[in-house]
């Protein structure tokens, strides 16, 4: 297809603002599925995506759409990850695109992570289109989201489309718009081949499938094919689009979006950002913009049952197939065993990866507390990086050491600064910026530490905002903190995974709650557990977990065995979610006791 | 429906549950199938009962004979009027009335050999009756006495009106002495009365009268309760907004220990976790709940025992009452007999008795040796300090009671 028949555009939107529904919709109308076929929220294909209304993998989809001048278009989306933890994925999926849809909530307004993925959209030189969905709602106010959009971002709105996703209202205005406003690609079809891959997924038959867009040249299948930053080559077997199933065309041309495929198993030689060229001609320069996997947050993963270390060990590498970001390399802990330290790039891929082996992988584990790597610079000029607190040297041979800070951006009603700005200087932050996006709400840029973000920054946001505060953030570097580390001894003995690295300022607190919440946590057994917090050898806090003094189950009402029997189960099920540390029951949560508390 | 199997037609011990699931009103604490209000449904239910009794009541009987014990629990037996509690007290007389009697089987005579105590087939019927203060007076009680009811279960609870208000009850201490000399009047000599302790703003001094005055009135027989909170009941509402004052861990245990010796002492013995009886007048009906012995339930949310299935009748009155009158069953399947189920819970059920699990009964049954499944489990809990064992049996010590829950969790495989 000639170039200027083809649009490839993304859909930028907060959660909840109505992405995944306008998605649909421009399926829908375009006759890619047909009513029957439709499946709400056809792009996100991961139960957890649905549950949790997020993307976390792109997906894309091609429709092909009838314009009104009478020809016919082909209309490339991009559905990209929606969460923060997923910047460098959106970018590049934005790489891949000459536009874009920002989708706003007609009450609600712009959010935190609606600016935040709008910039990026604004530094690829991406046409914006502005769309103000839910206007079907009672508390739509579609001009003042207008204006917001303006003051805010700077964008000119007087072509802004009105639209409700739910009622179909605008579906076609949003069509049209796409032909009419967002650039054609633009590319030299002779020239090298360079294609931007943007997202890969494991496919077990035909190996890991490539999401890319040719930005120059042609891919036919047959074709051997380089990765530039890899060097891995291959030969594609399979070349073509999604709607949303594969489909094989055998070619894509220059300024297409599609997939590829060719005996590729391992996603680790797939990296999103990379160019794939051809192999006997290569181009001479990679695409702009490729960046390595930067894992951001870490924690150990460990099996309850030390029998399932394999299984823990099988489960991550498949994961993996799909999830080049994910990073993990073994660790052993005296409390808990062999298992896993594992890095995230943020968050909520660090829930999620939990949650996959969980729930796919039946898997019972143990988390540990997330850290972030902390830079540790020792007396004899050394520098280590570490991200386990229990790999951190003796105070003694710390000359100094260095933690990440964000910039972190929050958007909220005014009325709700003071509460922002309290819990943001509790944090360790140091206040940037204040600015009014309007009459009502605010955007405040803070620079916190990454290993305050995430204990529980933005949970405590939310409560203290009632829900309204958006948040933002990205890497700004490293600073010099003074941080110790604080021990937790149960029974007299110190339990590696209960340790945690926070400001000295901090620690004499940080103990004490911790000891607190592990006295709530742990239950009560046959003997005395003392818990004590320490830095060093000094003891900072105090607590005991009596023992269990009475546990009678009286009643047995008309012969009800079973409901005695179902209590007693749910009591040895309790017990096999705990992990015997030396003589001591502890349970699960307790690992992650340090990010509850108040 | 229930298993056509009929692995053992000799005339065996085996006991009837009857439930009337009907309340004055609900008790704070309670989440047991009862319902304040619904007195429009009595009659039907009354007559759903009757039948449900014909038709699987004479099934077992013309395979076991005449039951051991029989026991109308509820709810309050005694809300329903006294004509319909006496036809159904006058219908359960009449199983397997017309039957042979039990004989005794050779060897199992002293109940012991069998696993079993107090179901000795030549003891005549034990029926009980459970009635709550306040609902009945010596007329309807000597009704029950003439239709055959020699027993009587008392849900006093505490002779404290403050804490008799604070958990619900309709009744207060006088009416509970009063009733208790109605049922003496009216001729009942096995009487047992339930005491509840570690209630909300209850304290170790509130708890000694109240024993004290049960002790004065000289019952037969004398459960324990420690208060469970329940989850849907008032008290768990209470406890959720913060207005639950629970007795400390440590009060609840003085409560506890003080019970479990005051009771001893005034010669009630312990023969189970919470109940004490003078000799000679254990619950044989609550025993064989701990003893294998089959039973049969009838009314909605009654559970059944037989042939080593578990079964449960529908909860819902209207829709017990409907399901019987137009023929249907109104029993499911509980989890399937498995045969590690059965030995789990021959176990565990066996060590609420003091006298623990019997080594020979065990063996009898399963046709391995209790050690050979629970030895490494006997043996930790042994060192532990929760368990003694005989060359004939395995009981609870008495802080093995104090922790039962934690000893019988150890014992599912």
């Amino acid at each position: 297809m000639e170039n200027k028949y083809i649009r490839n555009f993304s859909i930028i939107a907060h959660i909840d603002h109505g992405k995944s529904t306008i998605a649909d919709r421009l399926i829908e109308r375009t006759g890619t599925l047909s009513e029957r076929e439709m499946e709400d929220q056809v792009l996100d294909n991961m139960d957890l995506e649905r549950e949790r209304g997020i993307t976390i993998k792109a997906q894309t989809v091609r429709l092909n759409y009838k314009a009104q001048d009478g020809h016919e278009y082909q209309l490339n989306l991009i559905d990209t990850p929606g969460h923060v933890d997923f910047n460098y994925e959106v970018s590049r999926s934005l790489a891949a695109c000459e536009g874009a849809l920002l989708v706003v909530d007609a009450a609600q307004g712009v959010e935190a992570q609606t600016l935040a993925n709008v910039y990026l959209a604004l530094e690829h030189d991406l046409e914006i289109i502005p769309v103000i969905n839910k206007i079907d709602l009672p508390s739509a106010d579609p001009e003042r989201v207008k204006k917001e959009i303006e003051d805010v971002i700077g964008l000119d709105t007087s072509n802004a489309i009105l639209c409700s996703a739910k009622t179909g209202q605008g579906i076609d205005d949003i069509l049209a718009a796409i032909v009419d406003y967002i650039p054609a690609p633009e590319g030299e079809g002779n020239a090298p081949l360079r294609a931007l891959i943007f997202d890969s997924y494991f496919d077990s038959y035909k190996g890991v499938i490539a999401h890319i867009r040719v930005k120059e040249g042609h891919i036919k299948k047959g074709m051997k094919l380089k990765m530039m930053a890899t060097g891995k080559e291959f030969e594609v077997t399979d070349v073509g689009c999604f709607r949303p199933q594969p489909v094989d065309l055998g070619r894509l041309d220059d300024g297409e979006v599609g997939f590829i495929a060719g005996s590729l198993k391992d996603v680790r030689d797939v990296r999103v950002g990379d160019t794939v060229t051809t192999a006997d001609h290569p181009a001479a320069e990679p695409l702009p913009g490729y960046r390595g996997v930067n894992p951001m947050v870490f924690c150990g993963l460990y099996p309850v049952d030390s029998a399932d270390y394999d299984n823990l060990k099988d489960a991550l590498e498949k994961l993996q197939l799909n999830d080049a970001a994910l990073v993990f390399e073994p660790e052993t802990s005296v409390a808990l065993g062999f298992g896993f330290r594992c890095g995230f790039l943020g968050l909520l891929h660090m829930d999620v990866v939990q949650e996959r082996l969980e729930r796919e992988y039946h898997l019972k584990l143990i988390t540990t507390a997330p850290t972030v790597i902390y830079k540790v610079y020792k007396t004899n000029g050394e520098v280590l990086e570490v991200s386990n607190p229990s790999d951190l040297p003796p105070a003694t041979e710390i000359e100094h050491m260095e933690e990440p800070y964000v910039e972190a951006k929050v958007i909220v009603p005014s009325d709700y600064v003071g509460a922002v700005m309290e819990i943001s200087q509790d944090k360790r932050g140091e206040f940037k910026t204040m600015d009014y996006l309007d009459t009502n709400r605010v955007l405040i840029t803070y620079a916190i530490p990454l290993n305050e973000i995430i204990y529980d920054y933005f949970d405590r946001l939310k409560s203290a905002t009632r829900g309204y505060a958006s948040l933002d953030y990205s890497l700004a570097g490293y600073r010099q903190s003074r941080l110790v580390k604080v021990d937790i001894l149960l029974n007299g003995e110190p339990v590696d995974a209960l340790s945690s690295i926070v400001h000295a300022d901090r620690a004499a607190a940080r103990g004490r709650q911790l000891a607190a919440k592990l006295k709530e946590i742990i239950p009560q057994q046959m003997f005395e557990i003392p818990i004590q917090a320490a830095i060093g050898s000094k003891i900072i806090a105090r607590e005991n977990v009596r023992a269990r003094r009475k546990d009678v189950l009286a009643k047995c009402y008309g012969g009800d065995i079973s409901r005695k029997r179902k209590l007693l189960e749910k009591q040895k099920e309790g017990k096999k979610r705990m992990k015997a540390v030396g003589s001591v029951e502890v349970p699960q949560e307790a690992f992650m006791a340090i990010l509850k508390i108040d | 429906m229930e298993n056509n199997i009929q692995v053992d037609d000799a005339p065996r011990p085996w006991g009837i549950y009857v439930h009337i699931p009907f309340c004055r009103q609900k008790c704070y604490y309670c989440d047991f199938a009862s319902w304040a209000g619904r007195e429009r449904y009595m009659a039907d239910y009354t007559a759903a009962l009757l039948q449900e009794l014909h038709r699987r009541g004479t099934r077992y009987a013309a395979r076991w004979g005449r039951p051991a014990t029989i026991y109308i629990g509820g709810g309050t037996p005694t809300a329903l009027p006294q004509e319909q509690l006496l036809a159904i007290v006058a219908a359960l007389q009449g199983v397997g009335a017309a039957e042979k009697t039990a004989a005794v089987p050779a060897g199992a005579a002293d109940g012991h050999a069998s696993g079993t105590q107090g179901l000795s087939p030549d003891l005549p019927l034990e029926f009980t009756v459970e009635a709550n203060p306040g609902t009945v007076d010596e007329a309807y009680l000597a009704a029950l006495r003439c239709a055959g009811v020699n027993r009587l279960s008392f849900g006093v609870q505490s002779f404290d009106d403050r804490l008799l208000r604070r958990i619900g009850r309709i009744h207060t201490a006088a009416q509970a002495r009063a009733s208790f000399a109605a049922a003496r009047a009216a001729g009942f000599d096995n009487i047992s009365l339930d005491l509840m302790y570690g209630l909300p703003g209850q304290t170790l001094s509130d708890l000694q009268p109240s024993v004290e005055q049960a002790l004065a009135l000289g019952p037969e027989h004398i459960s324990i309760y420690g208060l469970q909170l329940e989850p849907g009941t008032v008290f768990a509402r209470q406890q959720e907004q913060g207005r639950l004052e629970l007795p400390d861990e440590d009060t609840a245990e003085a409560m506890y220990d003080y019970m479990t010796t005051a009771l001893p002492q005034a010669g009630y013995e312990r023969y189970e976790i919470s109940n004490f009886a003078r000799p000679g007048h254990e619950s044989r009906h609550n025993m064989s709940y701990w003893q294998d012995v089959p039973y049969l339930g009838i009314g909605a949310a009654a559970h059944s025992y037989l042939d080593g299935q578990r079964y449960e009748n529908m909860a819902d009155i209207a829709g017990y009452i409907k399901a019987v009158t137009e023929g249907e069953s109104v029993t499911s399947e509980e989890e399937p007999a498995t045969r590690q189920i059965a030995m789990e819970e021959y176990a565990f059920l066996a060590l609420r008795m003091v006298r623990g699990i019997s080594r020979d009964g065990f063996a009898a049954r399963f046709g391995v040796t209790l050690e050979s499944v629970y030895g490494e489990v006997i043996a930790r809990l042994e060192a532990q300090g929760l368990l003694q064992t005989t060359p004939e049996a395995v009981a609870l010590t008495p802080q093995g009671m104090k922790l039962g829950n934690q000893v019988f969790a150890e014992f599912l495989l």
